[in-house]
C-alpha cells in the first residue's frame, strides 16, 4: 500500500520538481540577465541617482599692457559661507524645525504653512551662524530667508554665502577663529579687478555673469550638474577675446545622500586660468592722455597709434566709468549713473563727427593729385567766398596765401577754392582711398559702420537731389554730410604722415611674425615735393605761430592740424575741437588724435585751445620713453611754450 | 733654633700619625671619598644647570612684545601620532594661561593652547591638521591660510599653505620664501616664523596655489616653550 502510494505520488513529485526546476531556471536566468547583461545599465542608473557634478569656472586670463603691466586681473573674493550638507547643519535645521512646531503646539496655535515654517527654521539656524561671524568681525549682517530658499532649490550642493567680499583682515580673523571642522568656512571665488580703474575703460571692457557653458569633454556629462556662474565679456577686449580669456572649467563629482547633500568627493578636475593677452596699449601714454583729458575736456575721445606697427598705444573715450564698479556685478544705481552720463559708448570708434579742418589735408591731397594745384599755388583770401549765391566765410582775411600757409592758418577760402576746382568726385575718391567711408576693422567689437563720405550718387539716392557747388565747398573744409570716427582720423593722419594708406589697426601687441605677415600699405601717391609741402604746412601748425602751438614739445618736430567743426542742433551749433598730429616729422612714429565735444551751444570751442594740449600730454609721455627721437640740441634752443 | 724646632714638630707629627689606628685612617679615607663624590655630583648638577640656563637664555632671546607676557613652561609629555600632535606643558590656569593662546619658542611658532587645566595645559602643535592660522610670505602683505599637515616618522613636520598668490614662485630652492604669521587674525602677533615654502601646485579655485611648508625640525623635541599671554588694558 505504502509502495503504491509512493509510486502514485512519485509522478506528481516529478511534476513538482520539473516546475520547481523551471522556476529556478527562470529565477537564475533573470538574475543572470540583471547582474550580467543589464549590470552596466543599472550601474549607470545608480550613478545618475547617487552622484552630482559641481562645476567651477576657471579664472579669466589677465590683460597686460605692451610692457607686461597688468591692466585687468582677477581679484580673489573671500566670503564666509555655510556648507549646508554638513551633518551638524542638517541636524540644526531639523532641531530648529521641530522646536518651532513644538512651540506652536504648546501655544495651541495652528500652523498655517509647514513649508514656511521650514524656511523660517532654516533662516534662524543660518542667522545664528551669521551672528557668530558678525561678532568675530564686527559686522551687523542679516540673512535673507528668500535667498536661502532660492539657494536650496537651485544649488543645494554649493555653499551658502553668509557674507560676501570679506576684507583681508576679516578673512584672517575668520581663518584663525573658525574651527577647521566648523560648517562655517571661508570660501574663495574670483572677480575681475581693474587696477587703473577708469583708464581705457571702453577699450578694456567689462564682464557679465552667466550660467557656465558645460564643455562636452568634461567627465560626468550624464550627471545632474550644479554650477557657479561663469563670466563672459560684455564689451571691449573682454568681449572680443572672450574665448581666449576664458579659463578651463573645473569639475568635481560627489556622491550624495537621498536628500541631495554631499557625502564623498569621487573625482576632481581643477579649473585652469585662461590665456593672458598682451595688448598694444602703453599704460603710461594712456594715463598721460587721461590726465590731459581731465584738464581740457569732458566729452570726446583720444587715440594714439604706433604708426610703424599699426598698434593702438592709447584709446580713451569720455565720459567714462570706473570699471571696478562693474564687478562682481553692476548695481542698478551704477547702471543708471552710467546710462544717464551716456558713458557706455566708446566714442573713439563709435562716435561720428564731422572732421572739420583736418579734412583740409585730404582736400589738399585731392587737389595736388588731380593736378588742380601744386605746392606753389596761391589764392586770394578776402574773408569769404561766394558759391551759388551764398557767402562761405573764412575765419580771417589772409590775403595772398599758398598751400603751406593755408594749412598753417587753416584758411577756409583757400580750401573752398581747391575743393571747387578739384570737384566733389575727386574729393570723395580721395577720402574713400583713405578709407574714410569704411570701418578701420580694429580688433575691438561694435565699431560703427555709420561713417559717411558723401558723393553725387549718395546725395541723389538719399535725397533725390543733385550735388551743388555749395556742397563741395562745405565738404572741402570737412563739413556737410561728411562724418568720421576719431580712430579713422588717427589712421588718416598716420597715412598723410607716411604718404601711405593705413588700415586694420590692432589693439594687440603684434609679434614679429604677425608684423611680417601684415600686408604692405598702399602708397598715398603724392610725389615727394608735394607731400613735403603738406608736411611743412602741418609742421607750421605746431609752431609758435601755428594754431596748435599748445602741442609744441622741445626737441621734437611735430606735424598737426587743428579743427573746429560744427554740429547743427535744434537751437544752434555745438562746436567740436579737433587736433590730429604726428611726430617726429623726419620719421613719423606716433599719430595722435584728440576730439573734444563742446558743452554749450554757440560757444566757440577751438581745437588749438582744447584738443592740442591734451595731445601734447600723450606725445610728451611717448618721447620721454623714446629719447632717441628727441633732438636734444634743438630742445634747448626752441622757444618756450606759449 | 728655628731649624731645630721644625725638626721637633715633624717628629711629633710622625709619631702622632703612627699612633692612629687603621680604622681611624679608613674612616677618614671614606669621608674624603664621600666628599669627592658630592663634589662630582655638584659639578654634574652645575653642568645641567648651565645647559638649562643656556636653553632659557635662547628662549628668552625672543623679541620683546609689549602687548604680551611670556610665560615660560616646561614640556612634560608628548603625544605625537599621524592623527594629532599635542604636548602637555607644566603651566596651567594657575599661571594665567588661557585657551587659544599662542605658544612660541626661539625658532618661531610652536602651536596654540588647546586645553587648560589647573597646573598643566595641552598645546596643539603647528603640524596638527586642526590648527589653522592666517600667514603671509615675509615681505608680502597678502594673507594666506596655513594648516598643519601632520608628522611622519623620520620626517620633518610639515604644513600646507593655501591661497598662495599665483605670482609667488620658488625661484631659488636654497632660499625659499619664508612664511610668517600675518598678525591680522588677532591670535598670533605678526612676524613669527612658521616655516619655508617648499613646493607649489595649482590650487582648487585656479586663483591661487597650494604649497607645502617645511616646519622647524626642533618642534618634535622641544623641552621648554613660552606661552604668549595678551596683556589686557589696565593690567600690569
Amino acid at each position: 500500500m505504502n509502495t503504491e502510494n509512493t509510486k502514485k505520488y512519485q509522478s506528481r513529485l516529478w511534476i513538482f520538481y520539473a516546475i520547481l526546476g523551471l522556476l529556478l531556471v527562470i529565477l537564475y536566468s533573470g538574475l543572470f540577465f540583471r547582474q550580467l547583461i543589464e549590470s552596466e545599465s543599472h550601474a549607470a542608473k545608480e550613478k545618475i541617482q547617487n552622484q552630482r557634478r559641481i562645476l567651477t569656472p576657471g579664472p579669466r586670463g589677465n590683460l597686460l599692457d605692451r610692457e607686461g603691466r597688468v591692466l585687468v586681473a582677477n581679484k580673489s573674493k573671500f566670503s564666509a559661507v555655510v556648507f549646508l550638507s554638513e551633518n551638524q547643519v542638517q541636524k540644526a535645521f531639523s532641531d530648529s524645525y521641530r522646536s518651532m512646531v513644538r512651540d506652536y503646539r504648546e501655544r495651541g496655535e495652528k500652523i498655517k504653512s509647514y513649508s514656511e515654517l521650514r524656511i523660517l527654521s532654516r533662516a534662524n539656524v543660518l542667522q545664528s551662524y551669521l551672528k557668530g561671524v558678525n561678532e568675530l568681525i564686527g559686522r551687523h549682517e542679516e540673512v535673507d530667508a528668500t535667498a536661502i530658499t532660492r539657494h536650496l532649490n537651485v544649488n543645494p550642493l554649493l555653499p551658502y554665502p553668509l557674507i560676501d567680499n570679506l576684507a583681508p583682515e576679516e578673512f584672517a580673523v575668520l581663518l584663525e577663529s573658525l574651527p577647521v571642522e566648523s560648517p562655517v568656512q571661508v570660501y574663495v571665488s574670483n572677480m575681475r579687478h581693474y587696477p587703473y580703474e577708469n583708464a581705457a575703460t571702453h577699450a578694456l571692457g567689462y564682464v557679465g555673469y552667466s550660467p557656465l557653458e558645460v564643455q562636452s569633454d568634461m567627465p560626468g556629462s550624464e550627471l545632474k550638474t550644479f554650477a557657479t556662474k561663469g563670466t563672459y565679456g560684455r564689451n571691449g577686449i573682454e568681449k572680443r577675446f572672450d574665448e581666449q580669456l576664458q579659463g578651463k572649467t573645473g569639475s568635481e563629482i560627489w556622491v550624495v545622500d537621498p536628500s541631495g547633500y554631499q557625502v564623498e568627493s569621487v573625482q576632481r578636475e581643477y579649473p585652469r586660468k585662461g590665456r593672458d593677452i598682451e595688448l598694444s596699449i602703453d599704460i603710461d601714454l594712456q594715463l598721460a592722455g587721461e590726465a590731459g583729458y581731465d584738464l581740457y575736456g569732458d566729452k570726446g575721445a583720444l587715440v594714439a597709434i604706433d604708426i610703424d606697427r599699426m598698434e593702438v598705444l592709447a584709446m580713451l573715450s569720455r565720459p567714462d566709468y570706473n570699471l571696478n564698479q562693474t564687478t562682481p556685478f553692476i548695481s542698478n544705481k551704477v547702471f543708471k549713473e552710467i546710462s544717464d552720463n551716456q558713458a557706455w559708448e566708446n566714442k573713439a570708434l563709435r562716435g561720428l563727427y564731422p572732421p572739420g579742418s583736418p579734412f583740409k589735408l585730404i582736400t589738399a591731397i585731392a587737389g595736388l593729385k588731380a593736378g588742380k594745384i601744386d605746392d606753389n599755388t596761391i589764392f586770394e583770401c578776402d574773408g569769404s567766398h561766394r558759391v551759388g549765391g551764398r557767402n562761405f566765410p573764412c575765419m580771417g582775411r589772409h590775403g595772398e596765401i599758398d598751400l603751406r600757409t593755408a594749412i598753417e592758418k587753416s584758411c577756409n577760402e583757400y580750401f573752398y577754392r581747391v575743393g571747387l576746382e578739384t570737384g566733389v568726385d575727386n574729393l570723395s575718391r580721395e577720402a574713400i582711398y583713405l578709407r574714410l567711408n569704411e570701418p578701420t576693422h580694429i580688433d575691438l567689437p561694435n565699431e560703427t559702420r555709420g561713417m559717411l563720405t558723401p558723393s553725387r550718387e549718395w546725395k541723389k539716392t538719399r535725397f533725390g537731389e543733385p550735388w551743388y557747388p555749395g556742397d563741395t565747398a562745405n565738404m572741402s573744409i570737412g563739413q556737410g554730410a561728411l562724418i568720421v570716427t576719431p580712430l579713422q582720423m588717427a589712421l588718416m593722419v598716420a597715412s598723410v604722415a607716411k604718404n601711405q594708406v593705413y588700415s586694420h589697426p590692432s589693439i594687440l601687441k603684434q609679434s614679429p611674425e604677425q608684423l611680417a605677415r601684415r600686408p604692405a600699405p598702399k602708397p598715398l601717391g603724392l610725389p615727394e615735393n608735394l607731400h613735403k609741402a603738406i608736411i611743412d604746412g602741418m609742421n607750421r601748425v605746431v609752431s609758435p605761430t601755428g594754431t596748435a602751438r599748445a602741442a609744441i614739445i622741445k626737441g621734437v618736430n611735430i606735424g598737426g592740424k587743428t579743427g573746429t567743426a560744427q554740429i547743427n542742433k535744434k537751437d544752434g551749433n555745438l562746436e567740436l575741437a579737433w587736433f590730429v598730429g604726428f611726430a617726429p616729422i623726419e620719421d613719423p612714429k606716433i599719430a595722435v588724435v584728440a576730439l573734444v565735444e563742446g558743452q554749450e551751444l554757440n560757444v566757440s570751442f577751438g581745437g588749438g585751445r582744447y584738443a592740442a594740449p591734451m595731445a601734447r600730454y600723450v606725445l610728451e609721455a611717448y618721447f620721454d620713453k623714446h629719447p632717441e627721437y628727441v633732438n636734444t640740441q634743438e630742445a634747448t634752443t626752441t622757444a618756450a611754450l606759449p | 733654633m728655628s731649624v731645630g724646632a721644625s725638626y721637633v714638630r715633624e717628629l711629633q707629627n710622625f709619631w702622632a700619625a703612627r699612633l692612629k689606628s687603621k680604622s681611624e685612617l679608613y674612616e677618614a679615607g671614606k669621608d674624603l671619598a664621600h666628599l669627592n663624590s658630592a663634589y662630582q655630583l655638584e659639578v654634574l648638577e652645575n653642568q645641567s644647570l648651565k645647559q638649562e640656563v643656556d636653553r632659557l637664555e635662547a628662549l628668552l632671546g625672543l623679541p620683546a612684545r609689549p602687548e604680551y607676557k611670556y610665560e615660560i613652561a616646561r614640556v612634560v609629555t608628548r603625544d605625537f601620532n599621524s592623527w594629532w600632535q599635542h604636548f602637555e606643558i607644566r603651566k596651567g590656569s594657575r599661571h594665567g594661561i588661557p585657551v587659544g593662546a599662542p605658544v612660541v619658542f626661539s625658532g618661531g611658532v610652536v602651536g596654540r593652547i588647546r586645553e587648560v587645566h589647573e597646573y598643566t595645559s595641552t598645546v596643539e602643535l603647528l603640524s596638527n591638521s586642526h590648527l589653522r592660522m592666517a600667514v603671509v610670505i615675509e615681505g608680502d602683505n597678502r594673507p594666506m591660510s596655513f594648516r598643519g599637515a601632520g608628522f611622519k616618522i623620520f620626517r620633518s613636520p610639515t604644513g600646507l599653505a593655501e591661497y598662495v598668490p599665483n605670482d609667488i614662485s620658488i625661484s631659488d630652492p636654497s632660499n625659499p620664501p619664508r612664511i610668517v604669521t600675518s598678525g591680522m587674525g588677532g591670535v598670533f602677533p605678526a612676524g613669527l616664523h612658521i616655516g619655508y615654502l617648499q613646493r607649489l601646485r595649482p590650487g582648487a579655485s585656479g586663483m591661487f596655489q597650494d604649497g607645502d611648508v617645511h616646519l622647524e625640525e626642533r618642534l618634535s623635541n622641544l623641552t621648554e616653550v613660552a606661552v604668549l599671554i595678551a596683556i589686557k588694558e589696565g593690567m600690569e
